[in-house]
Formats: C-alpha cells, sequence, structure tokens
C-alpha cells in the first residue's frame, strides 16, 4: 500500500517530517518498506497485515498517523449537499438475489458526464501512488478507494440492458469479458452484477469490457457495495484475477463507509466533469453489531508484563476510535469502530494499547523456567550419530525431501515402496516424496564429482516418505554414499585408496559398535547386501550399477550406497557400559599364513577356528590379505592373527602349541587351505 | 670438621656426577638432613661468637656455589637425555590425519540456537512433516478461506484431502501442548515446506526453529528478555534489537524482530536494504484461540511463541548470499563450516 505525505496531511495535521513518520509507522506496526521523495511530496510505501484493512486506505493511515502522534483527524463533514432533481422518468431497481452473498448495494445514476483527461492534481497523486490514470470517471473511483479504502465501480449506464441491476450468481456457462480483456468462464459460486440480460462485473473483482466508461460515456451507473469476503477470494483465485478492490474486499470492507465514499466520488465526478446526481438507490443494510468486549486491566499486566496506567489505557483505545466505559473496579467496556473487525477479543485491545504505548517501552525480563528433564529421544541418538559419522570423516548433506519419480526408483534398492505423490508441486523435482534417501545423495555426488572432487563421502539423515497400507508413512533413515579415492598418507609414503563396499562396511560397524549395537549381520544378496540388527532387516549397501550411474551422468567411478532405518536402530541401541577389568597375564599371538580359494567365507573360517582353538583362542584377525601375480587365479593370500590367553596363567608354549595345532588343521582339512 | 677438605670432597664428588640417579645419591649424601652440609652447620653453635658470623657467611656462600652447579648439572644431563642421532625434519611437510568430516551448516545453526534455548531450560522436541490441515492451519487460528493463509502457500498430498507438508513448525506447537501439561518451555527445528519459486532467497523447502513457553505468568516482557538473551548469544553482545507490532493469527499480540544489521552496524548497506535493520523472527503471545483449541485454559495460562528461518540466520552470521547453496552440498561449501 502506497500514500503519500501530502496526501495524509489531508486527513490529519502532522507536526513530524517523514523519515520520522516513517520510524514511528514502522514501531506502531505499519511497516515503511520505501520512503521516496516524488516532486514536493513523498510516496511510503507500507506493508499492511491481512489483518487491517482498514489500512488499505489514506483515511486509515491517517487516523493511525493521529493516534501515533497525538493529534486529532480532520473532520470530513461533505462540502456538497445533493439536490437531486427528482426526475419522474428515472426509474432504476437493484435486486439482490442472496443478501449473504452481497449485505449492502448502493448505486448513483450520474448523467450528462464527459469523460476526458484528469486534472492534473488527480493525475499526479495517482501516479505517485502507482496507479496509471485512465479518465477522469474511472481515476476518481480509484482515487475514492484509494482515500477510503471503499471499491467503487463505474458503468456505462447507457450499455445496460434494462433498469436494474441484479446481483447474483453466475449460470453455468455463462461467460465474460473482463476490463483487461480476456474472457472468463463463470460459474455458480462466482458472484456478478448482472443487468436484465447478462452478467456486466464479476462482483467486487472487475467490470465487464462492453460496459466500461469510455470516451463516449454520457451518463454513468456508480457502485458502492459490500460482498462477502469468502466468495470473494474463492472467485478471484478460481478466475485467476487480482484487483484493489478483490484485494480489499476479501479482507473486507467497512459496511458504514460505503455510502460516504459513493458521495464522495458523486461530489468529484460532480465537479471535476459537469455531470449531475439523478438518482440515489440502495438496497440492503449496513448492519452494524455493536458488541463491546470486557477489557479487565488486570489481563493487561498479565500479558505484558508491564503497568499502563487505567487513564493511558484508555486515552490510546480512544485515540483509537473505540468506544471506553469504566465497567467496575479496574474494568472497562470497549466498543472497537465500525472499520475494525479485526478487534473481537480482550488479547486485541491489549495489542492495541501495546502498540501505541511502545513495544520499546515493555522491558525486557526473564520468565522463570521450570525445568523439564525430557528423556534420552531420537534426537540425541541422531545427534550422537551425526557425531560418530563426521568422526570417521564422513561429512553431512542436507538434501531435498521431493524428487522426480523417474530418480527415486530403479536405484537398486532392495525394496521397492510406493511414493506418496504431492497434489501440486510448481516443477517436476517435486513430484513425489522420496522413498529413499539414495537418489538425492547420489546425485549430491555426481555434482562434487562435475566439480572434479575425487573423493566423495556424504551421509544424510533424513525422513523417507511411501505409503503403507495405513496412509503416508515417515521414516527417519541414515544414508550414505561413498565414491573416489582418497590420499592416505603413511610414515613413509602416500597411497591412493580407492573406495568400496567395505569402507562403507567399516564406516557402518564402527557406528554400530559405537552404539552399543553388536549383533549387526552383513549378508550379500543378489544386489547387493542386506544388513539386519536383532534379526531383522534394517538396511542395505550397494554398489550402483552402471545403468544408475548413468541416470546421474556419473561416467568412470564407481558408487557405494548404504541405507539404514533408524527406526530399527534405535530399538537396538545400548549405550549402558559395563567395565571388566584388563587382563592379568599377558597372551600369546600366532600368525598363519595360507592361501585360501576365493569361495570359501571368512566367516565359516573363523568359526571353525573359534571352536577348534578352545577357550584359550581369545581374538581372530585379519592381519593382512593380497591378491596377485604371486598367488594362483582364484585364491588369495591371508595372514591370520590369533591371539591365545588365560585368565589364569601366563601361557607358556608347551600349552599353546597343541591349541594352535587344532587350528591349523581345520584349516588345511576343512578348508582346503594351503600353509604356507 | 673441617670446612676446606668438606668443599674439597663435595666439589670431587659432583664431578663424577654422571646420570640423575647418581645426582640423587650426591644430594642424599651432601644436602639431607642428616648429610655433610648439615653436619658441617651443627658444629656452629659450639664456635666462640666471633667466629659464628664468618663460619656462618662462609658456609652458605659455598652452598650458593653448590647449588648452581647442581643446576648446571641438572640441565647437562637432561640435555643428555634429549639428544641422540639428530633428525632433519622438514615440519613444512603435512601432518598425518584421519580428516574430520564436517557437519552441515544448517545442522550446526540448529545445534547453536538450540543449545541456547535448552540452556534457558527448554527441551527440544520433533514432529511429523506430514500434517494435518487441522494442525497446520485450523489449530492455530488461521482461518482456511482468509488472505492470512497467503503466507502460508502449501503443498498438499495427492490422494489424501486433508494432508499437507507443513508449511511452519507450528503444528508441533498444537500436537505439543495437547499432549503434554503446562509448564512448557519447548523448542521445534525441523524442515517445512512451501510451493515457492526458487531464487537466491527462497525455496521450496527450508528448516525453521519454533519454540514456545506456556507457564501461568507468561508475559510479552519474558518473551522480549529471552529472545533478547537469544540474540545477543547468537550476533553478538552490541547488537542492538527492536521488537515492531505485527501479525500472526496464532499470536496476539505479535511482533517481528529485528537486529541492527550485523555487516554496516546500522548504518545501512545492500544486506539490510539501507534500512539499518535485519528482520530475523516473528513472536507473540499464544493467541486465546489456540489455547481453546489444545484444551488450555487461557484464563490461567498465558504463553509466548516465537518462529525464525535457520537459513536465514546462517546465511546472515555466515555472509552466504545464495540460499541454494544449503542444498547443492559441494564439499568445497560443506568444509568451509
Amino acid at each position: 500500500m502506497k500514500v503519500t505525505y501530502n496526501w495524509l496531511k489531508d486527513f490529519v495535521d502532522i507536526k513530524i517530517p517523514p523519515d520520522d513518520l516513517a520510524e514511528r509507522l514502522t514501531m506502531a506496526g505499519l511497516e515503511v518498506v520505501t520512503l521516496e521523495k516524488k516532486g514536493s511530496d513523498f510516496v511510503f510505501e507500507i506493508e499492511i497485515t491481512s489483518n487491517r484493512p482498514d489500512w488499505l486506505s489514506v483515511m486509515g493511515i491517517a487516523r493511525e498517523v493521529a493516534a501515533i502522534t497525538k493529534s486529532k483527524v480532520k473532520s470530513q463533514k461533505s462540502k456538497v449537499q445533493f439536490k437531486i432533481q427528482k426526475s419522474k422518468q428515472e426509474k432504476f431497481e437493484i435486486k439482490i438475489e442472496n443478501k449473504k452473498d452481497c449485505p449492502l448495494y448502493t448505486a448513483k445514476i450520474i448523467r450528462g458526464v464527459q469523460v476526458g483527461p484528469s486534472p492534473e492534481w488527480l493525475r499526479t497523486r495517482l501516479e505517485s501512488i502507482g496507479c496509471r490514470s485512465v479518465n477522469n470517471i474511472v481515476d476518481i473511483t480509484n482515487y475514492v478507494l484509494f482515500e477510503t479504502g471503499e471499491p467503487l465501480h463505474a458503468f456505462d449506464l447507457d450499455k445496460l440492458s434494462g433498469f436494474a441491476i441484479i446481483v447474483r450468481r453466475a449460470k453455468p456457462g455463462e461467460k465474460m469479458v473482463t476490463i483487461d480483456g480476456a474472457e472468463k468462464q463463470l460459474s455458480s459460486d462466482i458472484l456478478v452484477i448482472a443487468d436484465e440480460r447478462k452478467p456486466v462485473a464479476c462482483a467486487g473483482i472487475m467490470g465487464g469490457k462492453d460496459t466500461e466508461v469510455t470516451g463516449d460515456t454520457k451518463n454513468v451507473l456508480l457502485e458502492a457495495a459490500v460482498f462477502d469476503p469468502v466468495l470473494i477470494r474463492r472467485a478471484k483465485q478460481k478466475l485467476g484475477l487480482q484487483s484493489e478492490s478483490a484485494y480489499r474486499f476479501e479482507r473486507s470492507v467497512d459496511a458504514s463507509m460505503v455510502e460516504r465514499a459513493s458521495e464522495i466520488a458523486a461530489e468529484l465526478i460532480e465537479k471535476l466533469s459537469p455531470g449531475k446526481t439523478v438518482l440515489i438507490k440502495r438496497a440492503g443494510a449496513c448492519k452494524s453489531l455493536k458488541k463491546n468486549i470486557i477489557l479487565d486491566l488486570s489481563r493487561v499486566t498479565k500479558i505484558l508484563g508491564v503497568k499502563i496506567p487505567a487513564p493511558r489505557i484508555k486515552s490510546i483505545l480512544l485515540s483509537l476510535g473505540f468506544m471506553v466505559k469504566a465497567k467496575a473496579q479496574s474494568k472497562f467496556s470497549v466498543w472497537p469502530p465500525s472499520h475494525r473487525q479485526d478487534v473481537a477479543l480482550d488479547v486485541d485491545l491489549i495489542e492495541e494499547v501495546a502498540r501505541i504505548y511502545g513495544y520499546e517501552r515493555i522491558p525486557p525480563t526473564l520468565p522463570s523456567v521450570k525445568p523439564q528433564l525430557a528423556a534420552r529421544d531420537t534426537l540425541d541418538t541422531v545427534s550422537l550419530i551425526k557425531n560418530i559419522l563426521t568422526g570417521l570423516g564422513l561429512n553431512e548433506a542436507i538434501t531435498y525431501s521431493m524428487t522426480e519419480r523417474s530418480l527415486d526408483a530403479g536405484l537398486g534398492s532392495l525394496e521397492k515402496l510406493r511414493a506418496v505423490e504431492i497434489r501440486n508441486p510448481v516443477s517436476c523435482e517435486q513430484e513425489i516424496l522420496r522413498t529413499s534417501l539414495m537418489p538425492s545423495l547420489v546425485r549430491c555426488a555426481a555434482l562434487n564429482l562435475n566439480q572434479k572432487q575425487d573423493y566423495v563421502n556424504l551421509f544424510e539423515i533424513a525422513r523417507k516418505f511411501y505409503l503403507s497400507d495405513n496412509g503416508p508413512r515417515e521414516e527417519l533413515c541414515l544414508g550414505i554414499v561413498l565414491c573416489g579415492s582418497k590420499s592416505l598418507a603413511l610414515e613413509q609414503s602416500m597411497v591412493k585408496d580407492e573406495v568400496g563396499l567395505f569402507h562403507l562396511k567399516g564406516a557402518l560397524e564402527n557406528m554400530f559398535l559405537r552404539l552399543g549395537i553388536k549383533d549387526a549381520v552383513f549378508s550379500s544378496e543378489p544386489g547387493g547386501v542386506r544388513i539386519d540388527l536383532g534379526g531383522k532387516k534394517a538396511g542395505y549397501m550397494l554398489r550402483l550399477s552402471p545403468g544408475a550411474r548413468d541416470k546421474f551422468d556419473i561416467k568412470n567411478r564407481e558408487v557405494f550406497v548404504a541405507e539404514v532405518s533408524l527406526e530399527k536402530v534405535i530399538p537396538a541401541l545400548n549405550l549402558k557400559k559395563k567395565f571388566s577389568a584388563p587382563p592379568k597375564y599377558p597372551g600369546i599371538t600366532r600368525d598363519i599364513s595360507l592361501l585360501l580359494e576365493d569361495s570359501v567365507r571368512i566367516e565359516e573360517v573363523f568359526k571353525a577356528m573359534r571352536s577348534a582353538g578352545g577357550d584359550l583362542l581369545k581374538d581372530l584377525k585379519v592381519a593382512d590379505f593380497y591378491k596377485g601375480t604371486q598367488i594362483p587365479a582364484g585364491w588369495r593370500g591371508l595372514t591370520l592373527s590369533c591371539f591365545y590367553r588365560s585368565d589364569e596363567r601366563t601361557l607358556v608354549e608347551a600349552e599353546v602349541a597343541p591349541a594352535h595345532a587344532k587350528v591349523g588343521l581345520v584349516l588345511t582339512e576343512r578348508f582346503g587351505a594351503r600353509i604356507r | 670438621m673441617d670446612i676446606n677438605s668438606v668443599k674439597t670432597q663435595i666439589s670431587a664428588d659432583l664431578a663424577l656426577v654422571n646420570s640423575s640417579a647418581q645426582l640423587e645419591e650426591f644430594k642424599l649424601k651432601h644436602f639431607s638432613r642428616k648429610g655433610t652440609l648439615s653436619q658441617l652447620t651443627a658444629v656452629i653453635p659450639t664456635l666462640a661468637p666471633a667466629e659464628r658470623a664468618k663460619f656462618g657467611q662462609e658456609v652458605n656462600a659455598f652452598k650458593n656455589s653448590i647449588t648452581a652447579l647442581i643446576a648446571e648439572k641438572e640441565r647437562v644431563l637432561q640435555a643428555g637425555v634429549q639428544s641422540g642421532p639428530a633428525v632433519d625434519y622438514d615440519i613444512g611437510m603435512p601432518g598425518i590425519v584421519q580428516e574430520l568430516g564436517r557437519l552441515h551448516p544448517i545442522t550446526q545453526t540448529i545445534n547453536e540456537i538450540s543449545a541456547i534455548f535448552t540452556r534457558m531450560g527448554f527441551c527440544v522436541v520433533e514432529g511429523p512433516e506430514i500434517e494435518t490441515e487441522f494442525n497446520n492451519f485450523t489449530g492455530l487460528n488461521i482461518p482456511l478461506e482468509h488472505p492470512s493463509r497467503d503466507a502460508f502457500d502449501t503443498f498438499y498430498l495427492k490422494d489424501y484431502e486433508k494432508l499437507l507438508l507443513r508449511s511452519h513448525t507450528s503444528p508441533v506447537q498444537v500436537r505439543a501442548m495437547k499432549s503434554r501439561k503446562p509448564p512448557l518451555a519447548i523448542v521445534v527445528p525441523g524442515r517445512v515446506y512451501r510451493p515457492d519459486a526458487v531464487d537466491a532467497s527462497h525455496l521450496f523447502m527450508f528448516h525453521q526453529i519454533e519454540g514456545f513457553m506456556v507457564d501461568t505468568s507468561i508475559t510479552f516482557a519474558d518473551l522480549k528478555g529471552s529472545l533478547e538473551m537469544f540474540a545477543k548469544a547468537v550476533f553478538g553482545n552490541d547488537i542492538k534489537m527492536r521488537f515492531r507490532p505485527h501479525f500472526f493469527p496464532f499470536t496476539e499480540p505479535s511482533a517481528e524482530v529485528d537486529i541492527s544489521c550485523i555487516i554496516c552496524k546500522g548504518v545501512g548497506c545492500s544486506v539490510c536494504g539501507r534500512k539499518g535493520w535485519l528482520e530475523i523472527l516473528g513472536c507473540g503471545m499464544i493467541h486465546p484461540n489456540v489455547f481453546k483449541q489444545v484444551g488450555i485454559n487461557a484464563r490461567i495460562y498465558s504463553g509466548f511463541a516465537f518462529g525464525m528461518g535457520i537459513e536465514r540466520i546462517a546465511m546472515l552470521k555466515y555472509g552466504i548470499n545464495d540460499i541454494r547453496l544449503f542444498f547443492e552440498n559441494d564439499l568445497r561449501f560443506l568444509k568451509q563450516f
């Protein structure tokens, strides 16, 4: 909403300069976004909140200026009294189909107008607030709209068929070309102004092209009315139209100002064009529901935390046009003015008092908090997991929850979920809610590879969404993507470490360990590796297929992804720690170097070795492995480290030897290993 | 005991000391309570008064000289431990390390803000991202067909009439106030969604943090105090703050909070649009209609609520000029935080 300094001065004496006024308005809730000097005037652009349609007018803002500068609004008694020459020939009817849609409709017939350019002052004012000048009649309706906040419309009377205005719902199949030149399809949820033949305006939104005021217009019908806000809002959304009128009607206008606004406009038309008002018609009524609000002064203190003296509260409310009567001890009975339909409760009054008193004068205090110790919850676990993963060198990503359908499917995820669709996406990137974190993480990997990053290691903890039998569901997940190679510095040299599935496994194992989860099982399945926690499927990891990589334009790089449901991790969590004394007696390590066929699974080997080694065998580790030219194809070289220890004594060689021999025997006999 | 022979003896012994252990032995022999020096001073009372002072001075002078020699010996022995074959390090070479990963700047900002409020006694709660129309609008006193809804353009789910992606974190207020009893002091971080056209400062997904406190005597003054403490903790003690009246359907009275521009210190620059102020959050006293919806008696209880955009705070804090950077996850961006 734009308003000028001089225009405001028509209604209120302002004794402070424009920039001071801008500051005062801002601090009273009318945020001045720009203040611009235009000629000898200043233009304020003010952001008006949706609860204050009364501020969508110069007069409304002038009322506010008066209240915050402790000044008075100039009285605006009409200077010209309408002398209507009663003419027997003038007959005109207004029919309102439904009073709920249109509680009040007024029309003035003004004859003998001369349409032409507006005088300089009128053009300047309109243009200064960004309204294009059209002709004197249209300009006057616009001027009055901005001045009073009441939208008006002028029809070319001679282009209306018959002698009646009918306010009714559009009939199915009816069409109309609006002033902007577009043909609009109407329907029964759209309120129209019609003559006896057809709709001539979309009520409260925009007039029709056929009946608009043009250079040839001689007689006009001036409309001022009140329409149902919700109806206007629905219609403008349906028609895709926006106008200054609709903007005000959907916020609701001050019914008590309708006739006054019409008079101001008629007066101006009579003054600026030699027209004459010959008929005034009105249907419906401006019903003013005078309901009072009880303001308990102790509530003011309870809500604001500052004691404002009763006389000050009263004077603030009076300055804003409220009627105030002392009701009982420290209670006021307050009646809001007709333009304040937003005020319904005592807190609304308290805000008015606080606004004018000044938020800045309310001293900051600190509340006394009764501490609540919340139980450890998901957030703490998520935070712990994030710390573990960053400690492992992974970087956290945050990606969009929505994605394209084509990217979401077919990444080789081990399960297919039904996606939740978005009804009103703005672009195809928002078609559905993702059923997996993978696509968005792979997209990040692709972006980073494009930026010549040679190592990408990202994780995200966020929700995935899918349709369950009970409707849409969200599930908190951890996603990891790894690709490229990292440089590892050793004491003597740097080596390139090409990342693979085992880096993913290592990160997850470490994480599970740190979370006290001991029963994580990784098992190969066609297409990837399944991860089970407590015997239940919790996630998967896999190497992207070349086809999947193509979708993301990733060339010549292997990409590894994992996804784990935190809904499965959290119940498995065990953060309780129990001390066990470090072993008293030292142990003995025996290494075995051997060749093993690729098809032999290491887990099976360890299981057998453990049972062969008995109680003394405390730990088994892969100490080294090798595949390459020195080893027959289909075989691998391994060094397995066996650690023997007793809790009762220091072991001697003679005790370890038989156990270790048994372990060796298992390797050769059961797994066909060749000891080296 | 002859002072000169003692002197000779001690000096000779010290010369033979070659290790820390020998030095300890030496100290024990000569400087302990029953050591040579103590024996020497023990004779002082037996001397003639005239000689006492002279003798005492002589012993002290010797003691000082030998103490200096011991210190020198200690230094030499210490140096001997440290030396060894010299290594010529090119210490400019990189250290060997397992690189740490970084938390996303949004997470870091959420953590920082949550931590400030938890230190004030708030607890952190989350809510679902798929919400009901009731929790997102009606329960928060936002009429379904009113222009006040224009600020909350919303993504709806297909095939589910009343379900949507929450357009703000405030629905968690409704949930929390329904499921818990006052006193309440809660902050809620999370993702929110709005079908906005994408540009440098708008996205269809972003993060908010919501906070609210409900008790029998929570006031607007408390709201001001709490938020002032928050803003100073995040942006520094020297910022100025102002509360401007504003409108939100779920609070009354309502305010927007500005801080003095952290770039130009309030003079006016391009970041603050020459205003000298930066809007950082919206807040107010919880509307009685919201209390009514969740079954809290507004005659007994009062409360404040506030909400802010995390991206906005992070952009101001770190000087980031394009909101899209947060979701590209370029490692060169992520590794700056």
